[in-house]
């Protein structure tokens, strides 16, 4: 089985699909000759032809209504934004066109919109953002966020062969900095959550860069026994994964590298106060941004994104308790 | 006391409310102890099983003791209260002097009076020296009960344990799931289930069933065992709770035990009133003396309708003594008796009901004039509704039901049996009755008798 970066594993999963099926195209900026501004499509025009790798223009709006066309037209076209941050022009296309064309009119929208997101290497406020949480408000739209190089394949084949439009959250500082072995051909990974570490003391929920933070941090965590759920997919959430484990361990830390207020951490956070009562036996405990734009200082950066120390003291806080 | 050497007070006793009442509950003091009062000023209020009333102070002086506490029920002629009269008004007693050195809760209330008196800070700001005061003394908190995780409680619950008696490991000795699991392992559990828990902070009681796990619920929760809703009122919608009122505990009982004693059973006729609102409109009374004058006048017919059954025993009366059903709003109702309403006309019974409603609300009826009826009314139809079914008054056979009077359109035939619709004023007649004591057949006649009298006014 190969090693492949979180990166490569995108392309692979992107490549195979497009191998095995030919209504699958792909749309964005500068991904044709140019290869993607992180090279997700580098080599891409040369196999598959400009017909399915298409450079737009700067015009995310224009992107994805002509992937929602080429979709209720029978493609399954997979458009990229550069970065997650400019999906903000293209909003009504995806919120309001997309996510609600099956319930206004019956007709399935099979697109995927790859949103490389997150922070960490001084991108700024344009360059930084974890806008999930938007599209988990919106009905009519999934919304997933592989940790691994391994879901990052099967997630993304997942979602280009879901009918309903998918937002494919993919963490830029993951990109090179993850790797893992990857199977080869096509697989599928299921939009629910995964046990990243078992554990009895604990459980920190997380998806995502945020995983690998959770898992750093309680690898050795005076020896308490820490469980790490990824979550993977944020809609649909996997209700029965995350109660199970609060059942098992009644102790949960959150962590979300989006801005703290209404994140996807808010939800499971909501879900757990209604559904596990009975069984938490601390209060639930959240790790995020707070709510300010990213910074471009490094040090500021790093003040503001959750980091493994930030982790590490709320889970001891909420073992202790 | 003061300083006067010769104690002279009054007793405040329980009153005797009319023949039949043996007991009464005090509700509330108006007057604390050291509260200046005087004579024929309500000092408390006091509930028997038949009313609500309020307790005037036989004398002018201050509260020296009050004996009775709120909630509890005393014999008529108890000694509730003294009233000291050589007192003088405005002159502090001995309580009132000790209370700010010996009174346990009064730091922060002696900086909020220290606030007041600087005659400046109001409001706000006040709350915030309060709050303040409060911060100055965390020991005062750590001593309060301790306070439990959901999941500590719930496997407490399942397991009978009490939680005092957990060593707690988290922090500030907080006990942790750990710990319950830990104590439940070394037979905890077992040694403490042969005797009551004594619950301070769980509202599990001793007896409740283990709450069974429902994952499909809602809320991921037990959902049958009340012990356990209560345990969780963070699901629960925010509202307020508290007991009953005596008045409506009463009125529960009563009604609880007419469904568990009689056969109810309701009958209903439609009539005509048009007659009769064209009169009223006149005569500016409700619908309702009309209607009692025909119901009574219908149970000359049907006797056996104005009558009580008591286990075997039942007794049909000379005289119709009505009940009539008065609303008190959120507090509930009370049913003042017309004595011999048989000798009052239709000015007569308006004017009495008008009288006795208007007491009934003012808390001014005897405990005797709620007594003794042979037949009730009812009337909710003042607040629009068309159709009841009414819990039979105990010992009563019979209850009529008014409701509301509405313009519709109806076949009318004339006198020479031609047809025609018209609008007409229409309402339905609703008759509980036991079917203990009669059939449905004298109901549904003495529905129809009535409905005619009513249609052909003049009776």
């Amino acid at each position: 089985m190969p090693t492949m970066t979180y990166l490569q594993a995108i392309s692979d999963a992107m490549r195979e699909e497009m191998r095995a099926d030919e209504r699958v195209f792909l749309m964005g900026e500068d991904i044709g000759v140019f290869g993607g501004a992180f090279k997700a499509t580098d080599g891409f025009i040369d196999e598959f032809g400009a017909d399915r790798v298409m450079d737009t223009p700067l015009a995310e709006s224009g992107i994805v209504g002509t992937a929602i066309g080429a979709a209720v037209e029978g493609m399954r076209p997979i458009a990229e934004m550069q970065f997650a941050d400019f999906i903000s022009c293209g909003f009504d296309q995806l919120v309001n066109v997309a996510g609600k064309m099956y319930y206004r009119q019956g007709l399935s929208v099979n697109i995927t919109v790859r949103l490389p997101s997150g922070g960490g290497f001084s991108g700024g406020p344009f360059h930084s953002q974890n806008p999930e949480a938007w599209f988990m408000h919106s009905p009519g739209l999934k919304v997933v966020a592989p940790s691994t190089a391994e879901d990052a394949k099967g997630l993304l084949i997942k979602a280009v062969r879901d009918p309903n439009p998918v937002v494919f959250l993919e963490h830029k500082h993951l990109y090179r900095r993850v790797k893992g072995d990857v199977a080869e051909g096509v697989y599928e990974t299921p939009f629910s959550a995964r046990i990243a570490r078992e554990g009895t003391d604990l459980t920190v929920i997380a998806y995502g860069a945020m995983v690998h933070t959770a898992l750093e941090a309680t690898a050795n965590l005076d020896g308490a026994s820490v469980e790490v759920l990824d979550l993977r997919s944020l809609v649909p959430l996997d209700e029965e994964a995350i109660l199970a484990s609060v059942r098992k361990t009644s102790k949960v830390v959150i962590v979300d590298e989006a801005n703290q207020t209404c994140a996807a951490g808010a939800q499971v956070a909501a879900l757990i106060a209604e559904k596990a009562w009975e069984d938490l036996d601390g209060p639930v405990v959240r790790v995020a941004t707070p709510d300010v734009p990213i910074p471009f200082s490094p040090t500021l950066e790093q003040s503001v994104l959750p980091q493994v120390d930030d982790v590490k003291e709320a889970c001891r806080e909420l073992i202790e308790y | 006391m003061s300083s006067s050497s010769t104690e002279l007070s009054v007793d405040v006793s329980m009153p005797q409310m009319g023949v039949s009442v043996v007991e009464g509950t005090v509700v509330e003091w108006k007057k604390q102890v050291g509260d200046w009062v005087e004579a024929d000023e309500i000092i408390a209020s006091i509930s028997t099983d038949k009313i609500d009333t309020d307790v005037e102070s036989p004398a002018t002086g201050r509260v020296q003791e009050i004996l009775v506490e709120v909630g509890a029920t005393v014999e008529v002629g108890t000694v509730m209260a003294r009233v000291a009269t050589n007192a003088k008004p405005g002159e502090a007693h001995a309580s009132e002097n000790d209370s700010a050195s010996t009174d346990g809760t009064s730091e922060a209330s002696a900086a909020l009076e220290a606030a007041g008196d600087a005659g400046e800070l109001q409001g706000d700001t006040a709350e915030t020296h309060a709050g303040t005061a409060q911060r100055g003394s965390p020991e005062v908190r750590r001593s309060g009960p301790r306070r439990y995780s959901p999941v500590v409680m719930r496997i407490a619950a399942e397991h009978g344990l009490d939680l005092e008696q957990v060593e707690g490991t988290g922090r500030g000795g907080r006990v942790r799931k750990q710990d319950v699991m830990a104590f439940l392992e070394n037979g905890g559990g077992a040694a403490a289930a042969g005797e009551p828990p004594m619950h301070i902070e769980s509202p599990y009681k001793p007896d409740a069933p283990a709450a069974p796990r429902k994952p499909k619920s809602r809320l991921g929760r037990a959902e049958p065992a009340p012990a356990a809703a209560e345990a969780a009122p963070a699901g629960m919608p925010a509202g307020e709770s508290g007991p009953l009122s005596r008045m409506r505990q009463s009125i529960g009982q009563h009604m609880l035990h007419s469904l568990q004693t009689s056969a109810t059973c309701t009958t209903i006729v439609e009539a005509d009133v048009s007659r009769v609102a064209a009169l009223r409109a006149r005569s500016g009374f409700t619908f309702l003396p009309y209607i009692a004058r025909a119901a009574i006048e219908t149970l000359h017919e049907y006797p056996a309708l104005n009558a009580t059954l008591e286990g075997e025993t039942f007794t049909t009366y000379d005289g119709v003594h009505l009940g009539i059903a008065v609303s008190l709003g959120t507090g509930g109702l009370i049913v003042p008796v017309i004595r011999d309403a048989q000798e009052l006309s239709v000015e007569g019974l308006a004017a009495r009901i008008k009288d006795l409603a208007r007491r009934a609300r003012d808390n001014r009826l005897s405990p005797d004039e709620v007594r003794g009826g042979s037949f009730t009314i009812t009337n909710p139809g003042g607040y629009g509704s068309l159709i009841a079914t009414p819990v039979i008054n105990q010992p009563q056979v019979a209850i009529l039901d008014t409701e509301a009077v509405v313009k519709r359109p109806v076949v009318v035939t004339d006198e020479l049996g031609d047809d025609s619709i018209a609008i007409r004023h229409m309402t339905y007649l609703c008759m509980s009755w036991d079917h203990r004591a009669l059939d449905g057949a004298l109901a549904a006649q003495y529905l129809s008798s009535l409905r005619k009298k009513l249609e052909g006014w003049p009776i």
